[in-house]
């Protein structure tokens, strides 16, 4: 009944933990706060504790109970402050007990230890365990050593009654360890296994270096422990068993020396009587012996001359024997060297080793001495009255006695009453008839050996000494010897414990505070560094070799950023080399056709990267017609770059061969699909200006519309329905189509680099923000147009990085000025002033101006004077630094450049004036054409100047 | 185009002032045979000459000739341009430019 009692108490602790961990997994109680819930916990396993002090075991003063396990579970499985709540409430509900008289003797230890039972978990979980549920031993250890704790504190506590103390501690120790350390675990092991921890994950499951630390550190604590234990144990044992045999030896020494004393005064007493006899009859001769022997009932007497000879004696076989012949015999000689009298212990004698005597001599008045023999029958029958009963209340130690038996192991004195009777009746084993000297020399062993033997029905330590033909038996309880080692044992025992769990808590706290937590720290500096932030210093300075790992990861981690820093240049090198290579293919000087004067065309590229996918090109393909395209590769970097470059070669071989742009594109799709891995695409629009209609004939493979103005309008997307992406599938068929434009036209060209190019807040550019910009710099050379987008979308964009290719490409067509007139008529000042005013406003310098009026009145007079041309129309166009100047009439076929030039060495009185105008055009205009045609003569001046 | 004489004994300094081309050279031509009679230093004054053509050039070829004839012709003031076309022409070896 009471172990069930104590059984069911042992479980509670599990029961209510596995019923607040279900609490926790299942009902709204998680949501609790943190605080509420401690307290919920402190509260519950307090109260449990309360139930295991009512439901405990009474044993003499202490209540066997589980009690302390209640709070250390709280502290264990369920956080700190509940631990120290739950310790409170059991333990002072113990210490009330024990104030109402229940189980006072131990009251006070066990409400500390209850209290301390809630500390020490709370303590655990909160440093040991980074405030996480430890695993189950962890709960047996604490249960453990609470225990522990208990037993010495109920010790310590009752100090001035060490054996009742004591007699409770060796009878609660166990139940109470097994019973809190039990249910402690058993707690725990539920909360595990209702976790899924307890099943093994797989085989090759690796630990923790703190876990690997404090197994090996626990098997070495133990094994400290044992030894250390089995040492106290071994030297306590034999400590009490010398103190055992000292003692023992001390007290049959003691009753010896009373039984000697007793035996020589008997016998002193009988040979001073016999010598005062003799020396008063002074008749020393043998037959004066007899009735001296009879008389005093002694076994012989012997009378020694001065020369140590036996010279009479009532054994007549004596006479004239040497006493110094033998050791025995010898120590008499002492009577002649001056001792008065000598008294001998009962031992065999020299003349006949098989017989034992007890001898006492005195000096005689004649110089000699005489000599008095005792055999054992007669001394122990005269000294009898002395021994018996000697020991009867003689103790050794608390509960040890005394015993006397004689020659043939009968009783002679014992503390129980049993003189007289066989010494078997005390247990040990030896019979008056059977046995002698030398069988229970044979049995036990010689004399003041100490020997285990059952005394009156309790083992004892026996030790046993003869004198005077006596066994004197001294025999002290085990029971007594053990006490004062076990109480050693146990509370070196219970120290030890405490000391090495304080030891092993502190070293794995110092391990993980010393080496996990730096190497955690080192870690995750670490993994930053993996992750790709080689900015990531390790430093951890707690211990030199920490210090020296942090130094030696930080310079690993500095060459390395050297070498990537290396490696990176040296790609940067490669990259900026395929730059100048991939620039190169593409047209880059500018202005790209200086002769031409009817338009003007400029292309940028900035590239995301180093090398880009997109690409411009334009060239004339005769000099009326001139191809111009735009394309974006997909993907950027080097394979964009690379595909780049086979797909600008094709679309310009094609181009070279076929004047149809949708059959370029058609053609160019075809060879670039084949072995087209990448799997890599191009978006391209092209377009071909016929100079001398001004239509365009464009195709589009699925780029974004071009942005088109007319003269004196804005700029509008040009949107028609493109095509699919070149080499994205064999086999598409591209159409073409064809817009008409004038002179002072633009087209703009761009890839979705520019429109799709974001700013800090994942804004597009857009191509409502592009047709603004191109609006705001109408009337600015191609280049300031490309130039102008460009810095307005990096004005956009700010600091944000460059994502795309950025390309754009302006053609335009410069405005021709035209006046026709008619050379019959005083028309000079109207050619002159409008070549004048046309140069003027398109910026031409002074200078050039004044040097194209020569060139007019040189060219327009002649047209005048000898052409008899009757329609005349002059031409002007300045694009950029240069112009072009065209004089056109329908006079008579002439070309004056045929004309030879005048020798300008010749004196004023030869020289010719004809001839001087045309040399003096020829001179000052970088080149002079002259054609006819269609029944028009055309002569056109060419001019450029620096700016 | 303005045209200014002045009459210093029988040094006549003409200053031309514009364009010297074909529209506008018969006039100089006209003033200046008009009046290098008894004249034995032609003076001419071309800081205000903006250019010249071949018919200026025709000209002072012809006033060159005459002046030749009967004393000295010099040119005065010849801005850059025009310097330029006496170059070109060979005529800066012809006349006597100051």
């Amino acid at each position: 009944m009471l172990y069930v009692q104590l059984g069911l108490a042992a479980l509670c602790p599990a029961i209510v933990s596995a019923v607040f961990y279900w609490c926790n997994k299942a009902t709204g109680f998680a949501k609790l706060s943190a605080r509420t819930k401690q307290a919920a916990y402190g509260l519950v396993f307090g109260l449990l504790a309360v139930l295991s002090t009512e439901f405990g075991s009474q044993v003499d003063g202490a209540v066997i109970s589980a009690r302390d396990a209640a709070p250390l579970c709280a502290g264990l499985v369920f956080g700190a402050p509940a631990g120290v709540l739950a310790g409170l409430i059991g333990g002072a509900w113990r210490l009330l007990t024990a104030l109402l008289g229940e189980g006072v003797y131990t009251g006070l230890g066990a409400s500390l230890t209850t209290l301390l039972a809630g500390l020490l978990g709370a303590a655990l979980r909160r440093w040991l365990f980074d405030n996480k549920r430890p695993a189950w031993y962890y709960g047996l250890a604490a249960g453990f050593v609470v225990e522990v704790v208990n037993m010495l504190l109920v010790f310590l506590i009752n100090m001035e009654d060490v054996h009742t103390a004591f007699a409770l501690v060796e009878k609660c120790t166990w139940p109470m360890i097994a019973l809190n350390a039990g249910a402690a675990t058993l707690a725990m092991l539920v909360v595990s296994a209702l976790a899924g921890e307890l099943q093994r994950t797989g085989k090759t499951t690796r630990y923790q270096l703190a876990q690997t630390f404090s197994r090996w550190l626990l098997l070495c604590v133990v094994l400290a422990f044992l030894v250390s234990s089995l040492f106290v144990y071994v030297l306590q044992t034999r400590l009490a068993l010398n103190d055992a045999e000292k003692m023992l030896s001390l007290y049959i020494e003691d009753v010896m020396e009373d039984i000697n004393d007793a035996s020589d005064e008997n016998l002193l007493a009988l040979t001073r009587k016999i010598r005062d006899s003799l020396d008063e009859a002074g008749d020393y001769e043998g037959p004066a012996l007899f009735p001296l022997l009879v008389a005093n009932n002694v076994s012989e007497i012997n009378i020694i001359d001065k020369n140590g000879i036996i010279v009479a004696s009532t054994t007549p076989a004596y006479i004239g024997f040497d006493m110094t012949s033998g050791a025995q015999s010898n120590e008499f000689m002492a009577l002649l060297a001056g001792e008065d009298e000598l008294v001998q212990r009962y031992q065999p004698i020299s003349r006949n080793a098989g017989v034992s005597m007890k001898y006492a001599g005195a000096v005689l008045a004649n110089g000699g001495f005489v000599q008095v023999g005792y055999n054992s029958g007669r001394f122990q029958a005269d000294i009898d009255g002395q021994v018996v009963g000697l020991t009867r209340n003689r103790h050794v130690g608390e509960d040890g006695f005394m015993l006397i038996a004689n020659e043939d192991f009968r009783l002679v004195s014992d503390p129980s009453g049993h003189e007289g009777m066989s010494l078997g009746v005390t247990g040990i084993g030896l019979t008056p008839d059977a046995d002698t000297y030398d069988a229970a020399a044979d049995k036990f062993g010689r004399e003041w050996q100490v020997l285990t033997e059952s005394v009156f029905g309790e083992s004892c330590y026996v030790m046993y000494g003869v004198t005077e033909g006596y066994y004197i038996i001294g025999a002290l309880p085990k029971a007594e010897v053990v006490f004062g080692r076990n109480i050693q044992l146990y509370t070196t025992v219970f120290i030890e414990i405490m000391v090495f769990a304080a030891l092993f808590a502190l070293i794995y706290l110092l391990v993980k505070k010393l080496v996990v937590e730096n190497i955690q720290k080192i870690n995750r500096s670490l993994e930053e560094i993996t992750g790709g932030n080689l900015n990531v210093t390790v430093d951890v300075r707690s211990n030199e070799e920490f210090v020296s790992l942090s130094d030696d990861i930080n310079s690993t981690v500095h060459t390395l950023k050297g070498y990537i820093a290396e490696a990176a240049a040296r790609i940067d090198k490669e990259l900026e080399f395929a730059k100048t290579i991939q620039f190169s293919t593409l047209p880059c000087v500018f202005p790209p056709y200086p002769d031409r004067t009817d338009f003007d065309i400029h292309a940028t590229m900035d590239t995301a990267k180093e090398v880009g996918g997109d690409f411009y090109d334009f060239y004339l393909l005769d000099e009326n017609r001139l191809a111009f395209l735009i394309a974006d590769v997909s993907g950027k970097g080097i394979s964009a770059a690379m595909f780049m470059m086979k797909a600008k070669t094709l679309l310009k071989s094609r181009a070279d061969q076929e004047s149809d742009v949708a059959k370029i594109l058609t053609q160019a799709n075809a060879d670039l699909c084949e072995n087209n891995e990448a799997e890599m695409f191009v978006t391209c629009w092209l377009g071909i200006l016929d100079f001398r209609t001004h239509i365009v004939h464009f195709a589009n493979a699925g780029h974004n519309p071009p942005l088109v103005r007319h003269q004196g309008g804005s700029f509008e997307y040009f949107k028609t329905r493109p095509g699919f992406v070149l080499a994205g599938m064999e086999g598409v068929q591209y159409k073409s189509g064809e817009f008409q434009l004038m002179p002072g036209d633009e087209i703009f060209l761009y890839t979705d680099g520019v429109t799709e190019a974001t700013d800090a807040n994942e804004q597009l550019y857009g191509e409502a923000r592009l047709k603004a910009v191109l609006d705001r710099l109408e009337g600015s050379s191609a280049k300031d147009i490309c130039l102008g987008v460009k810095r307005d979308v990096d004005a956009f964009v700010g600091e944000t990085p460059q994502f795309d290719d950025m390309t754009m490409l302006c053609l335009r067509l410069m405005p021709k000025h035209i006046l026709t007139v008619d050379p019959g008529a005083d028309s000079m000042p109207e050619v002159v002033s409008f070549v004048e005013e046309t140069l003027a406003a398109a910026g031409v310098p002074r200078k050039v101006v004044v040097k194209m009026n020569i060139a007019v009145d040189e060219i327009y007079s002649n047209i005048q004077r000898y052409s008899g041309a009757t329609k005349a129309e002059i031409e002007c166009e300045v694009n950029g630094n240069r112009l072009t100047l065209a004089f056109m009439d329908d006079g008579s076929p002439y070309n004056p450049l045929d004309r030879e030039d005048p020798d300008t060495t010749l004196s004023a009185e030869e020289r010719e004036i004809g001839g001087l105008g045309i040399f003096m055009v020829k001179k000052t205009m970088d080149d002079v054409i002259y054609e006819y045609s269609d029944g028009m003569n055309r002569l056109t001046l060419k001019k450029s100047w620096e700016i | 185009m303005n045209i200014q004489k002045t009459v210093n004994g029988t040094t006549l300094t003409v200053a031309v002032e514009g364009r010297l081309d074909t529209t506008t050279s018969p006039k100089l031509e006209e003033e200046l045979k008009g009046s290098v009679d008894g004249i034995n230093c032609l003076v001419i004054d071309f800081a205000k000459l903006e250019y010249i053509s071949s018919a200026g050039l025709r000209v002072l070829l012809a006033m060159q000739k005459i002046m030749n004839k009967q004393g000295e012709m010099r040119l005065q003031n010849v801005n850059e341009t025009v310097m330029e076309v006496f170059e070109i022409t060979g005529f800066s070896d012809i006349l006597t430019i100051e």
